[in-house]
């Protein structure tokens, strides 16, 4: 049972962080890579605030919603924007975002150094509760809790919203979107706000999980996340939660019965195996472009 | 001072050869992140086998290990490919990168690799060693992108389903780019671990993937000195601001990530982009004397097609139902009927690219079952042309013809490595095909021009040339006289005349009836998936329920186009049964014929 609660926090990061992933290749179909470097942003980012005005977790998180989603309309307007309409946009995309996560890290670097850097002790209450015979300290309930209804009122937005419905069109067929009046450019950011917000919080949490931040973060989650999307079906938000939770478990049980040297080999095996018996993955609807 | 710089000189020229394993894949199309994975494979297996003195006292180690690591790297990647070869874009790029990493994984835990303490290996690589083997591999693609291979990979990459259609075995040659970037992994893995003579799995791992990508689409896949350049570049950037004194720590990354942004926004083509192409496939050649003789087309009225109940359905709609149709060698077959007959999935169906729900057919032996791969078709003489035109865009048009030639000309690239005269000859006759096939279809002057640049009466003769330079023994025209004006169509119609007075059997779908019933030898009618009418065009002009089935559809101004034809033939045919009736032969004149449709919409 704690194994399984483990993995079920663990996950609930790794799904809020793909879920921002999946939502702007499932709407716009492109991968964005830069998705790390924000996570870091956020993490990085969400320290310095805490440790500098020692604002309680409820105020923490909003700062660093916004954080990530000015950091995703700069990604929009800087890597994909200027990339439209270019047969390469796909390949372009993917590196234009590498090389924006670059200087976003060294820009991150700049600001706080290379080392490791921690939540200032006893910034969170410590309490720790039983449930179900396991014990779990309330700040990962509370992780636990923020994660799941950021992911509920996304999924919600896309799904109901006027400009969910905006983004689904979108998806559907940008030129149709375009000539019946939407505006395409400004969903765009949006979505790209969105996702980013997202991955910024996702950042934030993972280190009030582990209490440690360093540069290299976002590479290791970003890995992970493409697991998790492609094992939930790319461009499916529900998959990206439910991928995210059976990763999360996956991983704590391999750890604990394989050996935390074989860890990583369960979200890549995972992913591969996915990748030939069911592209589309759990969720997924893949889109087909044929003749 | 060059000893200095010795260690940053080997570099180029590894890196170099990493990006040239992406680029191996990327010229067809494809993205692959296995390279590194493939790389550290080879690199610690070759730990097993590289001697330490020479083998029979003179074979160096170093070679021993490079055609291992080769050998490995080419083996796993098809191995990977098997499974993998099938996805495409980013799906492709993230099962290659989970195997990357998968091996990385693996390796870090065998005892043999000595972990993630990593392997020591001998020096045996310098700067020398890794130019020439640089030199070796530039050479190689250098010499690729003009054989027939390089444009067959060229032509899956812009579009595969034409490609297919060209005769081209599309997953096979999307294997062997997997292949061939697998062992050039595989060499740059064994050249890197004997030159740092230290390596741990981890060295191999995604950023080093990415960095390897990178380099590679810096540089350009347009031209083949691409890798390289990318390589100079980013290994130089850091020495550089090095030498002019500019900060470690975050400054430096900072304006490496600045310059390659600029670089993907601003150059689309890469670093190569900036050097001007001096295009071999853009003059033609005209030469009589270089025309090879290619083999006979089959004798004329042998039949090349027959059909037997052929039908096809999604789901419950009945799109073509139960076919029976043969064509004959010098033929030419209209298919007409109001937009969405079935034209389009009939010959689908016949070209293979659709295959039956039911009914069966040979197409030039070839039997047609859900199994008939459409390159095989095309192999034994199916060329065909698409209602959305289907062009290499990025391509010439010279070279759209060129990769159109696939089927009667032979591979060039071994011949090409060695400079043999006989390469040269080769590719100067398919050079001399393809010009006449543009000069054929008007297009000679525009040679040079790229494909997607053209006009849409051009791209749709284009596409015939294309389809022509395969020497087709049957040619499918879908629409080809879409958008153009009637005196293209016009000459249009000639040249389909001519193709069947050579003895080629010619199907052609169009909605322009004027010109079908002037072209066509025989017309088949379809309508809502069923033959309606068959036979001579006389005979289908005067059909009333052929002029009934446009003016029955709904549809669009080309049916209603086509129901006027068909209209004032029926007028022309009437009064003429008028002048006959006056004769003393008496018919009924048919009520119908008269009605203008204009009036009756």
């Amino acid at each position: 049972m704690q194994l399984f609660l483990d993995g079920i926090f663990l996950g609930s990061i790794y799904a809020l962080f793909a879920i921002g992933f999946t939502l702007v290749f499932g709407i716009l179909d492109r991968l964005n890579l830069a998705h790390a470097a924000v996570f870091t942003a956020g993490a990085l980012v969400g320290i310095e605030i805490v440790t500098r005005f020692g604002v309680p977790i409820w105020l923490l998180i909003p700062i660093v919603l916004v954080v990530g989603a000015v950091l995703g309309i700069l990604i929009e307007r800087i890597a994909f924007r200027p990339l439209a309409g270019r047969h390469d946009a796909h390949f372009a995309g993917l590196i234009s975002s590498i090389a924006f996560g670059a200087i976003l890290l060294s820009l991150l670097q700049a600001l706080y150094g290379a080392d490791t850097r921690r939540f200032p002790a006893d910034a969170f209450p410590s309490t720790r509760v039983e449930i179900f015979g396991a014990t779990v300290s309330l700040l990962q309930v509370i992780i636990l809790i923020i994660s799941v209804s950021l992911m509920v009122v996304l999924t919600w937005l896309v799904a109901k919203s006027k400009l969910g419905r905006g983004m689904r069109t979108i998806a559907e067929n940008p030129h149709a979107a375009a000539v019946l009046g939407l505006n395409v450019g400004r969903i765009s950011s949006t979505t790209f706000a969105l996702s980013s917000a997202l991955g910024a919080v996702a950042g934030v949490l993972f280190t009030l999980n582990v209490n440690a931040a360093s540069l290299g973060i976002g590479h290791a989650v970003e890995l992970k996340a493409l697991a998790v999307i492609v094992v939930g079906g790319m461009g499916s938000l529900p998959g990206a939660l439910v991928g995210g939770l059976i990763l999360g478990v996956a991983e704590v049980l391999a750890v604990n019965y394989i050996g935390s040297s074989w860890r990583d080999m369960v979200a890549f095996g995972l992913l591969f195996l996915i990748l030939i018996l069911r592209p589309q993955g759990l969720f997924g609807a893949r889109k087909t472009r044929e003749v | 001072m060059l000893a200095e710089y010795s260690s940053l000189i080997a570099l180029i020229a590894l890196t170099a050869i990493l990006a040239y394993s992406f680029y191996a894949v990327l010229i067809a199309g494809q993205l692959s992140l296995a390279q590194v994975g493939l790389a550290s494979l080879a690199a610690f297996t070759s730990a097993l086998v590289v001697p330490a003195e020479p083998l029979f006292g003179f074979i160096p180690p170093l070679v021993i290990g490079i055609v291992f690591g080769m050998f490995v790297g080419a083996i796993a990647a098809f191995i990977l490919g098997l499974p993998v070869i099938r996805l495409r874009g980013v799906f492709l790029a993230i099962a290659t990168l989970a195997f990357g990493e998968m091996v990385r994984i693996f390796l870090i835990n065998q005892s043999w690799t000595n972990g993630a303490q990593g392997l020591s290996f001998s020096k045996l690589v310098g700067p020398w060693i890794a130019w020439i083997a640089l030199a070796v591999v530039a050479y190689w693609f250098w010499r690729l992108s003009g054989s027939r291979l390089g444009r067959a990979f060229a032509a899956i990459r812009e579009d595969e389903l034409a490609a297919t259609t060209m005769g081209i075995d599309v997953p096979r040659y999307r294997m062997a780019s997997f292949v061939i970037a697998g062992a050039v992994a595989g060499l740059y893995g064994v050249l890197l671990a004997h030159f740092s003579r230290f390596a741990d799995p981890n060295e191999f791992s995604f950023t080093a993937a990415v960095d390897g990508l990178v380099t590679a689409v810096v540089g350009g896949v347009t031209l083949f000195i691409g890798p390289i350049l990318g390589s100079a570049f980013l290994s130089v950037l850091p020495e550089v601001q090095r030498v002019i004194g500019i900060d470690a720590g975050w400054i430096r990354p900072t304006i490496s990530g600045v310059l390659l942004l600029v670089v993907i926004l601003f150059l689309p083509g890469g670093l190569s982009g900036l050097i001007p192409l001096r295009k071999s496939a853009k003059r033609l050649i005209v030469d009589p004397s270089l025309q090879p003789t290619l083999p006979s087309l089959p004798a004329a009225g042998s039949e090349l097609v027959s059909l037997s109940g052929l039908g096809k359905s999604y789901g419950g709609v009945h799109a073509v139902q139960s076919v029976d149709l043969t064509v004959n060698a010098g033929e030419v077959l209209g298919l007409i009927g109001p937009n969405g007959a079935g034209k389009t999935t009939l010959v689908n169906m016949v070209t293979a690219l659709t295959p039956p729900s039911t009914g069966s057919g040979t197409v030039l032996g070839v039997p047609l079952s859900a199994t008939t791969k459409a390159h095989r078709l095309a192999q034994a003489g199916v060329a065909r042309t698409f209602q959305q035109i289907k062009l290499f865009n990025r391509l010439s048009a010279l070279e759209n013809v060129l990769v159109g030639g696939y089927r009667v000309t032979k591979d060039t690239l071994l011949r090409r490595l060695l400079f043999l005269p006989s390469a040269r000859r080769a590719e100067r006759e398919a050079m001399a095909m393809a010009s006449a096939q543009l000069i054929r279809v008007g297009l000679g002057d525009k040679a040079a021009n790229a494909a997607g640049d053209l006009s849409y009466g051009d791209q749709r003769r284009l596409e015939i040339a294309r389809a022509l330079a395969s020497h087709p023994s049957l040619l499918v025209l879908d629409e080809p006289a879409a958008g153009m004006n009637h005196v293209e169509a016009e000459s249009l119609s000639e040249l389909i005349r001519s193709l069947a007075a050579d003895g080629i059997a010619v199907l052609v779908i169009e909605h322009n009836v004027r010109m079908m019933l002037a072209t066509c030898d025989r017309i088949m009618v379809l309508n809502f998936g069923e033959i309606i009418a068959f036979g001579k065009p006389s005979e289908i002009a005067r059909d009333p329920r052929v002029l009934e089935a446009y003016l029955g559809s709904a549809g669009s101004d080309e049916d209603a186009d086509a129901a006027s034809v068909l209209a004032s033939e029926n007028l022309a045919q009437v009064s003429a049964d008028r002048d006959d009736a006056q004769l003393g032969l008496h018919i009924d004149p048919d009520p119908d014929g008269v009605t203008n449709p204009e009036e009756n919409r």
